[in-house]
């Protein structure tokens, strides 16, 4: 337990363009950074600065034009797409600003999802959903529809769907983006009590007050981090 | 144990996405219902009629020959006036003593007339010919008699009346028959017997025919010609037991022979065997099912293009799905899978269902349309493979598509 917690997100000199038109867009300007093993990350910045270009590479869904991004030491830039699926489905949650949840399934059928995919036995992917669930406080909402529930235990269920598989980082994307400030808060909670569990948790957010909840900050600007707490 | 389990899990999301939007499901799977109902139907009612001339061609008789007066070849010279005339009773005498591979012969003379019993009277054809008739024709009396050479040698005032003839002529007064005198051109015959059903044979209706002696016919209503002596309509021959061609030969020798023929060209007769009439009938009924078989696959085209429109409509509107399938660790396989399989769910339903709806289609038809229809085994599993070859084929190109998309981009559409 005293050892020095290991690295599990490494970028370096990550860049990202976008060639739509004749002139390539940068999102991400050669981004540098390290981010251990239950780390509490929030990353800041305003619209337009990279923040989600970041994210999503680091959630295995984009790959960088340049740069090279080691996680658990290993190299995932020359991982194929397959592979990166396999990555998204058991080490990565991604919890997104727009809740991204399947309208036609139940609540618990959306928490299973990332389960049939992993495989797991039809009688052990029930009991952990349903685990998941009312960890998140949601043991009466399991058989709903997202249309039946409000904008704050729709985000709880994609929570619970992020971390169903037992991931060990979590990205969150301005995941209090869409509700009020009072659900809002109520979700940082959550976020705040999953990072006590070990889990390596990172955060967009334009909120000051969610960022003091993490205990690095990075700030990003133009396709580049301008501060790093750290 | 654990492939299986995959399968059905891929068919439980495939079933869901069905489920997801029910209306445009089936809808599509109609497509392929209508499909695969006619073609079910259609090659039923082909098998039908290939059976049914086939039956038809067999009720004939076995090993028939059929010699008829004229020249087949319709531009040669002899197709002259008389030639119609060329045939004669002694013909049909000849061909039954010296033809060694000839094991009966029945000449006939059939012409129309009307008949009358009382106030009810018919049109019919009257078919003045031999005892032997019956025998060749596999045709006989379902009461009575047929006449016998008795009354062939005393020329008999004898008629046997067909089943529709007897029931126009007697249905009314629900009289018997039997023993009764009927008027044919001012002429009396007792009625001796009354045929079998038999059905429609080679387009002729072999129940609305009267049967008098031959002999008797030439003596009061027909075909006795000053010139050429007793003339027949045609001399129906059965041949023995796979002597067919024997006969074949022996018979055109033969009447080459007595009627002063050297040039083949100009035979003045033509013979029809049974095999003829069955390849004329097969290639027919062959035609008729391949029309309709392309009819059935056209149609069956068009449901699977439906499929392939549905499925591309579906990817399109539910790529956020996809994408939210992806970021949570989709493979490649399993997004093509569970499309496939949508497509090949929806095409075995709709072909499942429309082998249903056909085998009751045809079976309709042959209730009250009256036509015959013959649903295969075969027709059946070939739809059923089919579908299944349809949703697998239109299938796969929207699947594919779906499968490539990147999750990102997947993930911001609307
Ligand atoms: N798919 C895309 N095509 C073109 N440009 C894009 C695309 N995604 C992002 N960008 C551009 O990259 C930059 C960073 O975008 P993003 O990472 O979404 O910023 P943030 O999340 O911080 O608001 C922006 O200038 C944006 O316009
Ligand atoms: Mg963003």
């Amino acid at each position: 337990m005293t050892k020095e917690p290991e690295t599990v997100i490494k970028l370096s000199e990550i860049v990202r363009t976008y060639n739509l038109s004749a002139e390539p867009v940068y999102a991400l300007r050669g981004v540098s950074l390290e981010i251990k093993q239950g780390e509490y990350v929030a990353i800041m910045g305003t619209s337009g600065s990279g923040k989600s270009t970041l994210m999503n590479i680091i959630g295995c869904l984009d790959k960088p034009t340049s740069g090279t991004y080691t996680l658990d030491g290993q190299d995932i830039t020359t991982r194929s797409d397959d592979e990166l699926a396999a990555i998204r489905n058991r080490t990565i949650g991604f919890v997104f600003q727009q809740f991204n949840l399947l309208h036609s399934m139940t609540a618990l059928q959306n928490v299973m999802l990332p389960l049939v995919y992993a495989k797991v036995p039809k009688v052990n992917r029930k009991v952990k959903a349903e685990l998941a669930l009312s960890e998140l406080g949601l043991s009466s909402r399991m058989e709903h529809k997202p249309n039946e529930l409000s904008g704050g235990q729709q985000q709880r269920v994609a929570i619970a769907r992020a971390i169903v598989n037992s991931p060990r980082i979590l990205l969150a994307d301005e995941p209090t983006g869409a509700l009020d400030s009072n659900t809002a808060r109520e979700i940082m909670g959550l976020f705040n009590r999953l990072m006590e569990e070990g889990m390596t948790v990172i955060i967009v957010t334009h909120d000051p007050e969610t960022a003091s909840h993490a205990k690095r900050v990075i700030k990003v600007k133009d396709g580049l981090i301008q501060e790093d707490t750290l | 144990m654990k492939s299986l389990e995959d399968i059905s899990e891929l068919l439980a999301i495939a079933w869901q996405g069905i489920l997801s939007n029910r209306l445009r499901s089936a809808l599509t799977v109609l497509g392929i219902v209508i499909g695969i109902a006619s073609v079910i139907t259609l090659l039923g009612i082909g098998q039908g009629a290939k059976l049914e001339a086939e039956k038809q061609v067999q009720s004939l008789g076995v090993n028939l020959i059929y010699v008829r007066p004229g020249a087949a070849n319709l531009s040669s010279i002899s197709q002259g006036q008389g030639s119609a005339a060329t045939l004669t009773y002694d013909d049909a005498q000849a061909i039954r003593e010296t033809c060694p591979a000839v094991e009966d012969v029945a000449a006939q003379y059939n012409s129309g007339f009307q008949a009358q019993y009382g106030e009810q009277n018919t049109s019919t054809s009257v078919v003045a010919t031999e005892p032997s008739y019956v025998d060749i024709r596999n045709f006989y009396p379902a009461k009575g008699r047929f006449f016998s050479n008795t009354d062939m040698k005393e020329a008999s005032r004898v008629c046997v009346l067909g089943e529709t003839v007897a029931n126009n002529l007697f249905g009314a007064t629900g009289e018997n028959p039997m023993r009764k005198q009927v008027l044919i051109r001012g002429e009396l015959f007792e009625v001796i017997g009354v045929m079998e059903h038999k059905g429609v044979t080679q387009m002729m209706d072999m129940d609305d025919q009267i049967f008098i002696p031959l002999t008797t016919g030439y003596a009061t209503l027909v075909g006795l010609n000053a010139v050429t002596g007793k003339q027949v309509k045609s001399i129906l021959v059965r041949a023995k037991e796979n002597e067919d061609l024997q006969a074949q030969f022996q018979i055109t020798n033969l009447l080459r022979l007595r009627h002063n023929i050297q040039n083949p060209d100009s035979d003045d007769f033509t013979l029809r065997t049974q095999a003829d009439i069955m390849q004329t009938a097969q290639s027919i009924t062959g035609v008729f099912s391949l029309l309709l078989g392309a009819t059935a696959g056209i149609s069956l085209l068009v449901g699977g293009i439906g499929i392939m429109n549905i499925m591309l409509v579906s990817v399109t509107e539910r790529t956020k799905e996809i994408g939210i399938r992806k970021a949570i660790g989709a493979k490649y396989s399993e997004i093509l899978a569970q499309f496939v399989i949508e497509a090949v769910l929806m095409s075995l339903t709709g072909g499942i269902l429309g082998i249903g709806l056909g085998v009751a289609g045809a079976s309709a038809l042959s209730q009250f349309a009256n036509w015959k229809t013959d649903v295969t085994p075969a027709s059946v599993v070939l739809s059923f493979c089919v579908s299944l070859a349809i949703g697998l084929f239109f299938g796969i190109y929207p699947a594919r598509k779906a499968a490539r998309l990147d999750p990102i981009i997947a993930l911001r559409s609307e």
